[in-house]
């Protein structure tokens, strides 16, 4: 019987036309997808956790593109298997079915089951999509390797086909337990939460287990199997059903079958549920009818009062029904939830949060809340405009003596008023968590302008959209789709190079909010953009008015003719008015944005790069001048956002030929430049899109030579552009740096990096850097290629209300003509990297021996300035200690706004994001907040030696020298505040990172050695490693090498110093048992496999404790792109025993010279934990597995 | 006073062939107008054509100096129409609904429109139970309602297609009380494929099948133009089908045990026929038949 029921039912789906429509539109998304990702389209690219050396048709980038895709159909899932369910009660079949002779199993069954085959059948069309994907000829062949039949068909059995039984069982069983397809669409969007909510659990490394437990559709599980993969591993591994993805597979199946049980037993084969809706007949005899009463005449008005009323009328209707029903409820509350679940870790960096200032709450609706407003758009239009028809009361309400546009504006303005609604919960919810979490300053202006003022634009934008395509559409669930579409287009539009907001629906340029600038300067070209997609949203609408379905008649050829006559005088104006607001507004954005400054596309900005490269790079050995001495004046003019930059160079020939020719990078958006050259040189070429011009000496400067450079520049903005204003001078928070200054010399930086673009450009592949032993390139610093050490003098003028800095020591400030003026000058000389600050800030002043301290801070930011200083003293004291002398007066922190998220170190001044700890809210109770904003101000300290006192050459493994050195400072400086406990804490996160930045790696990982400025090896290894290599050496050994080191190169002329001479160093002061791990942490990736495989303990007779512990340990060496090769061991390890606080009973380092090795250790009290490298010094990529419970024996 | 509804050569043809409408002509004066015919005959086509809701391929309909092909707005506000099916939001309770309908229909007034929608739901027997929720409603109820509101500011033309379908003896009988209330100065077309709902409302009428109108005119008029040309007989189940085989039978039906023919013919057709009084029923099976296209179990249902 029941192969009956699914030959049946497989019959209908294969007749029906959206089944091979579902089809192939899954296809085409996989096969564009696919092509994309191959680079068939220049300037376009797409990367699902992929990218760089990892070959697009791999098992794990196909893995992430099948599930990913099969997750956007999850709208399909829903629709197919929740019909199958729905549908006899839908046709009022279900009594024949329910009087035949077919049992329960074999109905539910055969309607599930076959439901299932053919959405089996439909998901197959991603892979397929994805294989003719590959086979196109247009594709780049570089990044593919071959078709493995089996990678396209794993992900099938662990992620595909589970959740389509997983989800199609749970939409099936609502389908049939609640006979409405309503309860359906609500199971679909907890689903969502229920993903959502786990990813953002995720956040927190404690929380990462569970995380992957509770996502429905396994992607995070994946994520987190896959986290540490690296490059050889995505390109070979077939995803497994293992750990944590197995659990999560199982108990998803669990769920899934459980309620497929549930269902059975609580199905009824019954006409109607009880308690529903039996007509109710009233007992009552009527009397009998009254004669009509004839001298009732309606006074009836037909004006456009009347009609205004009748709309206002069915907006609120609309608008009542919409929000009063149980839906609505579920998903509002389900976004409510869930802003409150991201709340908790929004802006968190170690685990830390911040406090939750009003722009967190309301970016939540930018982000996480969003998809509920889409949500809620796109499924109430669809409610909305088939309301009448789906209580069949279309007759009745098309017949209505109203015009057609107060039956379709009043729907569209309920769906608008809904988004009212919507917005209020968010404030409410987002003033809700602030005060919950003890935050009072609320700032209610803030969230009603920027969600009622801007926000709502937006909504309502797609609000007009959303009512028109299901206008249009005239079929609801086309109309979902068709919405779902627009949404995957218009995220990928811009990968596809597809760029310009004027063709992009909603599009603008954005903006971000910043407690110290506000909306700044963003906000008018939103207002410009929001009203030219204002008006092309009344041309939507009026086209939706007039081609809206009223009747019954759907034919397109009946509706043209409607529309024809329906386009009558009003309609004509508004369209005329529109079209003409649309060709001005878009004339007037357009002048704005492609004349008064320059649009370029990625292709295009590909394009000058690489011309840069094929013209100029003839430059890159020619000699150039050297710059020696550095003297600016920069007048700022925040309110107008203006700067203009006068300066001279002192300039040298240290190359032992004479100069020609220089080439000089001057940024393009400084638009008046002025550059005289003493002795004079003429500008012989000016190519400002690519930021260059060539000037030539009359008479060749001769080696050893020295001349000057007067330059003056400056920068006004004009109107304004398709991309967010740069942010560089601004009304309050300016922060520019030397990079915007005139340099000499070809900029290897301006290249096009990453190799797959190259190759479009018939560019060869390019090394990232220089080799650590190449003698040319360590002529230069990784800093600059065209200085060494320079006199450093500036002065700055800015409003009066604001201060302005410099790096170096504050030499005087007076007032003039109503400006305020600092000059700054350097003690000594520094390196060619600097920057100016301005703006309105408070400042907190200390003093650590003879240095002046200050934290420069937005008023308001008070929270953690004193932990900055505090950091800066025990930093100070700690490098001065242990390193050398401090070589400046002054150190100051200066707060800038969010545009950026760094903190970063130049002369006796650092530049620290208003993002990046100044609102952290550390607990001062609690023990596990890391205490970032400290940590990260002795960072930034410790670079006042490690890059402004040591600089190493433009070589593999500098950044050693700097970031890396700056970071086991901070370490040090941190363990010395806080107490080795909270630092395993941290060194998690690092180790973490370390591992999750190598499995992302886009060319090549290498050892610390030849680090090519990769932040998760210079950062995150190098803090794993430093702490290890002290523990081994002995801090205070590391020391007194980095001491000796810095005396022998600080402030060193070239060639500069490179890692390998650091390396020697530290290789001496390692004790020669431990001699290996010099090379194992530096000159090599190395990694272990350790686990505690048993422990068990007895009581032995003198009333203390013996532990038998039986570990596994095993030592591996990367490849470049992960391969692995096991090593023999000899290794010391921690062999560790702990108590129920988790603190040692017994902590030694043993010599691991077998894959197994057992221990007897004698403890003194309770053992609770044994295992190997209990507290994870060494690399490790389960870290979780080293200890292991004491069992009693 | 309305001079009335003309329809002139109206057709319609729907995308997958049907021809739901050939040629249809009709002179409609002010009262009730009967419009008879089988299931897919046309009727409803018609009626949502009128009611501006289809589209006609080509034809006129004028009411009065309106164009109503063409000027829906003005049709709308003059119109009272009652769908054959429909449905009403379950939640809401009829005096709210009826309010509702009464201001999207331009009655602006508030106090006047108390009074219109307490009028018309006391004239529909709804008033007891106006707070009650239309998703209670029983079919009848949900019919009067269904006229209450096409009675909304004195409609000009009225349709009510297939009102009684489905309601139990009695609530058709209340129906038609209800139906015979509405004035003789309006335009009332009333489609059925019950015989009796015409014999019983109806002025004058016309039987429409397969899309074509086969007569008009007064029904007792209509139906005596047959006098001297029905016979009946009562006969043997057995029998009937050589009856059908010889003589032009029109309908059939049983009768304590026995089958009760009637057949058409000039003269008796055989012995044993005896002459009767035509009525209504007669004249629909004689065009209906003739038209070929109702097939016999149809025709029997409705005679029953």
């Amino acid at each position: 019987m029941i192969f009956k029921i699914i030959r049946f039912d497989v019959a209908r789906y294969v007749r029906s036309i959206s089944t091979y429509i579902y089809f192939l539109v899954l296809a085409a998304i996989a096969f564009l997808l696919m092509v994309t990702a191959g680079g068939a389209f220049q300037g376009a690219s797409v990367s699902m956790g992929g990218g760089g050396k990892v070959l697009v048709n791999s098992p794990f980038t196909l893995t992430a593109f099948i599930s990913i895709l099969s997750y956007y159909g999850l709208l399909i899932v829903s629709a197919i298997a929740g019909k199958a369910a729905f549908r006899d009660f839908e046709n009022q079949t279900h009594s024949f079915f329910f009087t035949a002779p077919i049992g329960k199993a074999a109905y539910l069954g055969g309607r599930f089951l076959a439901s299932m085959l053919i959405l089996a059948a439909i998901f197959a069309g991603i892979a397929m999509g994805l294989a003719l994907g590959t086979a196109m000829p247009f594709v780049d062949h570089t990044l593919f390797g071959p078709n493995h039949l089996r990678a396209y068909i794993q992900p099938y059995l662990v992620f595909v086909i589970p959740n389509l039984l997983v989800t199609g069982s749970l939409f099936f069983s609502m389908a049939a337990l609640t006979r409405k397809i309503l309860p359906v669409y609500m199971t679909s969007v907890i689903l969502l939460i229920g993903y959502l909510i786990a990813a953002s659990l995720s956040n927190k490394i404690e929380e990462k287990f569970i995380a992957a437990l509770l996502d429905p559709f396994g992607t995070i599980a994946m994520a987190r199997v896959t986290e540490y993969w690296t490059v050889s591993e995505k390109n070979t591994r077939l995803i497994a059903m293992e750990g944590v993805l197995l659990w999560n597979r199982l108990l998803w199946a669990g769920a899934a079958g459980a309620l497929m049980v549930f269902t059975y037993f609580k199905f009824q084969l019954v006409y109607a549920l009880e308690g529903r809706h039996a007509p109710r007949k009233k007992a009552a005899v009527e009397p009998a009818a009254a004669f009509i009463d004839k001298t009732l005449p309606a006074a009836r008005t037909f004006s456009t009062g009347a009609n205004l009323r009748a709309m206002l009328r069915l907006t609120r209707l609309g608008f009542r029904e919409t929000v009063k029903n149980i839906y609505f409820a579920v998903i509002v509350l389900a976004g409510v939830l869930f802003m409150i679940a991201v709340a908790r870790t929004t802006g968190a960096l170690y685990g830390t949060p911040t406090w939750p200032v009003a722009y967190q709450m309301i970016e939540l609706v930018g982000g996480s809340f969003a998809l509920f407003v889409l949500i809620v758009i796109t499924f109430y239009s669809g409610e909305l405009v088939w309301r009448d028809r789906d209580a069949r009361a279309h007759e009745l309400v098309d017949t209505l003596p109203l015009p057609g546009w107060v039956l379709f504006l009043s729907k569209l303005a309920a769906l608008c008023l809904v988004q009212v609604v919507l917005m209020g919960v968010v404030m409410a919810t987002g003033m809700g968590i602030q005060l919950a979490k003890g935050y009072k300053h609320l700032e209610p202006a803030l969230y009603l302008k920027d969600l009622f003022g801007l926000k709502l634009i937006d909504y309502w934008l797609l609000c007009v959209l959303a009512i028109t395509v299901q206008t249009l559409v005239n079929n609801k669930y086309m109309g979902h789709f068709v919405m779902v579409l627009y949404y995957l287009a218009s995220t990928f539009m811009g990968q596809l190079g597809l760029e310009h907001n004027l063709y992009t629906y909603d599009g603008s340029p954005g903006y971000t909010y910043s407690d110290m600038n506000g909306y700044g300067h963003f906000l008018p070209p939103v207002f410009w953009f929001d009203g030219y997609w204002a008006a092309f949203a009344i041309l939507l609408a009026l086209a939706a008015h007039l081609f809206q379905v009223r009747g019954l008649a759907t034919g397109w050829r009946w509706r043209r003719t409607l529309a024809r006559r329906r386009f009558g005088g009003p309609q004509r104006w508004i369209a005329l008015g529109a079209l003409a607001a649309v060709a001005a507004l878009g004339g007037f954005i357009f002048h704005n944005t492609n004349v008064l400054n320059t649009y370029r596309t990625r292709k295009q900005r590909e394009m000058l790069q690489a011309r840069y490269e094929k013209e100029y790079r003839k430059y890159r050995n020619a000699p150039q001048p050297r710059i020696t001495a550095v003297r600016i004046r920069v007048d700022l003019h925040p309110e107008r956002r203006s700067v203009k930059i006068t300066g001279s160079y002192d300039i040298a020939n240290k190359t032992s030929q004479p100069v020609d020719r220089v080439l000089v990078s001057l940024p393009e958006n400084f638009r008046e430049r002025d550059l005289q050259f003493t002795p004079a040189a003429k500008l012989q070429s000016d190519e400002r899109a690519m930021d260059v011009a060539v000037y030539r000496f009359d008479q060749p400067l001769a080696p050893g030579a020295t001349a000057k450079l007067n330059f003056s520049l400056a920068y006004a903005p004009h109107g304004f552009s398709n991309n967010q204003a740069p942010t560089f001078v601004v009304y309050n928070g300016s922060f520019l740096n030397s990079g915007v200054l005139p340099h000499f010399g070809y900029q290897d930086d301006a290249e096009l990096a990453e190799d797959n673009t190259r190759r479009k450009y018939g560019l060869a592949p390019k090394e990232r850097m220089a080799d650590l032993n190449d003698v040319a390139a360590r002529r230069n610093t990784y800093i600059s290629s065209d200085a060494d050490w320079v006199a450093f003098d500036a002065v700055v003028s800015t409003s009066p209300d604001q201060i302005a800095i410099a790096p170096g020591e504050l030499v005087r400030q007076w007032t003039d003509g109503g400006r305020r003026f600092f000059e700054y000058k350097s003690r000594g000389k520094i390196l060619d990297f600097s920057s100016v600050l301005s703006a309105r800030y408070s400042v907190l002043r200390d003093r650590w021996q003879d240095v002046a301290l200050g934290v420069y801070y937005h008023p308001g930011h008070e929270y953690n300035i004193e932990k900055m200083m505090k950091g800066m003293r025990a930093a100070l004291a700690y490098c001065t200690a242990n390193f050398s002398p401090y070589q400046n007066k002054t150190l100051r922190i200066m707060e800038f706004p969010r545009y950026a998220v760094f903190a970063q170190s130049f002369p006796a001044s650092i530049p620290y994001s208003e993002a990046i700890g100044f609102i952290a809210r550390v607990d001062p109770k609690s023990d596990e907040d890391i205490d970032y904003p400290f940590y990260v101000t002795a960072h930034e300290v410790a670079h006042q030696w490690w890059a402004h006192q040591v600089i190493g050459a433009n070589v593999q493994g500098s950044t050693l020298m700097s970031e890396s050195l700056a970071q086991y400072t901070a370490l040090m400086v941190m363990k010395h505040e806080v107490g080795p406990d909270q630092m395993r804490r941290f060194l998690k996160y690092e180790m973490d990172r370390y591992l999750t930045g190598r499995s992302l790696e886009r060319k090549k990982e290498l050892p610390l050695e030849r680090v090519e400025n990769q932040p998760y090896i210079h950062y995150n290894k190098a803090s794993v490693i430093f702490y290890a290599l002290q523990d081994y050496a002995g801090e205070d050994n590391v020391n007194r090498a980095l001491h000796d080191y810095l005396q022998a190169v600080a402030f060193q002329e070239p060639p500069y110093t490179n890692s390998v001479e650091l390396i020697d160093r530290l290789r001496k002061i390692v004790p020669p048992a431990y001699s290996y791990i010099v090379h194992d942490m530096f000159e090599t990736i190395t990694l272990y496999e350790n686990r505690a495989l048993s422990a068990t303990y007895r009581r032995t007779s003198d009333g203390k404790f013996e532990v038998k512990l039986k570990v596994a340990a095993k030592k591996i060496r990367a490849g470049e792109l992960g391969e692995e090769k096991e090593v023999p061991l000899a290794d010391w390890i921690d062999i560790g025993v702990l108590d129920k606080d988790g603190k040692p009973l017994y902590m030694v380092k043993h010599k691991i010279e077998r894959n197994e090795t057992e221990f007897t250790i004698p403890v003194d009290r309770l053992p609770v934990k044994a295992g190997i490298d209990p507290w994870n010094k060494l690399v490790d990529r389960k870290p979780d597995d080293n200890v292991i419970a004491v069992a009693k024996l | 006073m309305t001079q009335g509804l003309r329809i002139q050569n109206l057709s319609k043809r729907y995308g997958n062939g049907v021809q739901a409408l050939r040629d249809v002509s009709l002179n409609i004066g002010s009262g009730m107008f009967g419009l008879l015919g089988p299931n897919g005959a046309g009727k409803s086509t018609l009626m949502r054509i009128l009611a501006t809701l289809q589209e006609a391929d080509s034809g006129s309909v004028l009411l009065d100096e309106i164009d109503v092909l063409r000027e829906h707005d003005r049709v709308r506000r003059v119109l009272g129409y009652l769908p054959q099916e429909f449905g009403l939001y379950p939640k809401v309770t009829a005096l709210e609904m009826l309010d509702h309908f009464a201001d999207l229909k331009g009655v602006s007034n508030g106090s006047r429109r108390k009074a219109l929608v307490e009028a018309l739901l006391r004239q529909t027997n709804l008033w007891d139970a106006r707070h009650q929720r239309l998703g209670t409603y029983s079919g009848g109820m949900k019919q009067r309602f269904g006229i209450a509101q096409a009675l909304i500011g004195d409609p000009k033309l009225i349709i009510v297609d297939e009102p009684t379908a489905g309601l139990d003896p009695e609530e058709r009988v209340r129906f038609h009380n209800l139906l015979s209330e509405i004035g003789e100065q309006v335009v009332v077309i009333l489609s059925t494929h019950i015989v009796s709902d015409v014999s019983d409302l109806c002025q004058s009428m016309a039987i429409i099948n397969l899309g074509r109108v086969l007569v008009e005119g007064n029904p007792l008029e209509l139906a005596r133009s047959l006098r001297g040309r029905i016979w009946q007989k009562l006969i043997s189940r057995a029998e009937l089908a050589a009856h059908k085989e010889s003589f032009s039978v029109l309908s059939s039906r049983l009768l304590s045990g026995k089958t009760l023919v009637r057949v058409y013919g000039d003269a008796a057709p055989a012995a044993g026929f005896e002459l009767v009084e035509p009525d209504l029923e007669d004249l629909y099976f004689r065009h209906v038949s003739q038209a070929g296209g109702v097939p016999n179990g149809a025709a029997s249902g409705a005679a029953a």
